[in-house]
């Protein structure tokens, strides 16, 4: 039942993306040339794959706070899975825009107060999902990842006002008082990238954390079996 | 005769090369455009592979403590 419900997101996630792809590259039209004409497409994907970082970042914190709470496999499996998830969204957003604001500002990159605090939040999820990959799984490692991933959602609120605070380069299109989407089609884009970016990242996430705790039970049996001498290590 | 001097001359042309900031952009839009779903797709695409190939080894080591378990009732 799991996998049908699971199959069938997937196959509507798929077939969400491919029509977000057909509508922004045959439908929505052109920006100007100062918000860097049909590069500002890239937009449309952009922002979504930001929110979707603020999204597994939000997984990550709150499976953390319960974690250093009451530790269970569940609560690291979920935490572990929405810093794998942030690294993603957050390269997807860190990759996508420099190539945008190549045509917009003429740079790929400027220590803009938005990008950086952006990179160093991206920065410390990559810490945790490092430091689960190669530091061990027991459970000072888990508590340590889980204080980082702590660390690091406390850190997007500041990514989000960051703008308003210290100014910078970054638009303001859709928050602090931007002009907004003028064309429907625009609009309509990138309410769908939102959608989908929604859809991908639910399903990542769950996928990801189903995968952690597998192998996380997996490993106690492998442990226990090792203990009865049924296996070799 | 004094027009073609005037573009004969060093100081009408250029004499030398000096590196600007912010010079012309000539990175065309749609290739950084097409750059950036690919980058996009490629990240996506690396991230699902990498589960798959995790799960891969979940597998792998189920069948082996499948094996010593089933082992180990026969003996």
């Amino acid at each position: 039942m799991r996998r049908r419900a699971f199959d069938l997101v997937a196959a509507f996630t798929f077939a969400t993306f491919a029509y977000l792809i057909v509508f922004v590259f045959m439908k929505t039209p052109t920006a100007q040339l100062q918000a860097g004409g049909l590069a500002q497409k890239i937009f449309y994907f952009h922002v979504p794959a930001g929110y979707a970082m603020y999204l597994s970042g939000a997984v990550c914190f709150v499976a953390s706070a319960l974690y250093l709470a009451g530790p269970r496999d569940s609560r690291d499996a979920w935490a572990k899975s929405g810093a794998e998830c942030a690294v993603l969204f957050g390269a997807m957003m860190l990759a996508s825009g420099p190539l945008w604001a190549k045509k917009a500002w003429g740079v790929y990159w400027t220590w803009d107060p938005r990008l950086t605090t952006t990179l160093l939040s991206f920065l410390i999820y990559v810490s945790v999902v490092v430091l689960r990959a190669f530091g061990g799984n027991g459970d000072a490692e888990r508590r340590f990842a889980a204080a980082l991933g702590v660390l690091g959602t406390v850190n997007l609120p500041i990514i989000h006002y960051s703008v308003r605070k210290w100014g910078g380069n970054h638009p303001t299109v859709i928050t602090q008082g931007g002009g907004g989407l003028r064309h429907p089609d625009m609009r309509h884009a990138l309410i769908m990238g939102f959608f989908a970016m929604t859809l991908l990242a639910a399903l990542l996430l769950w996928s990801r954390a189903r995968l952690a705790l597998s192998s996380s039970r997996l490993a106690r049996c492998e442990e226990e079996a090792a203990a009865r001498g049924l296996l070799d290590s | 005769m004094q027009t073609t001097e005037v573009k004969n001359a060093p100081e009408g042309r250029a004499t030398e090369f000096v590196a600007v900031q912010g010079g012309g952009d000539t990175t065309s839009a749609s290739t950084l455009l097409v750059t950036a779903y690919v980058v996009m797709w490629a990240l996506l695409i690396g991230f699902l592979v990498l589960g798959w190939r995790r799960q891969q080894r979940i597998e792998a080591r189920l069948g082996e403590l499948d094996r010593a378990l089933g082992a180990s009732k026969r003996t």
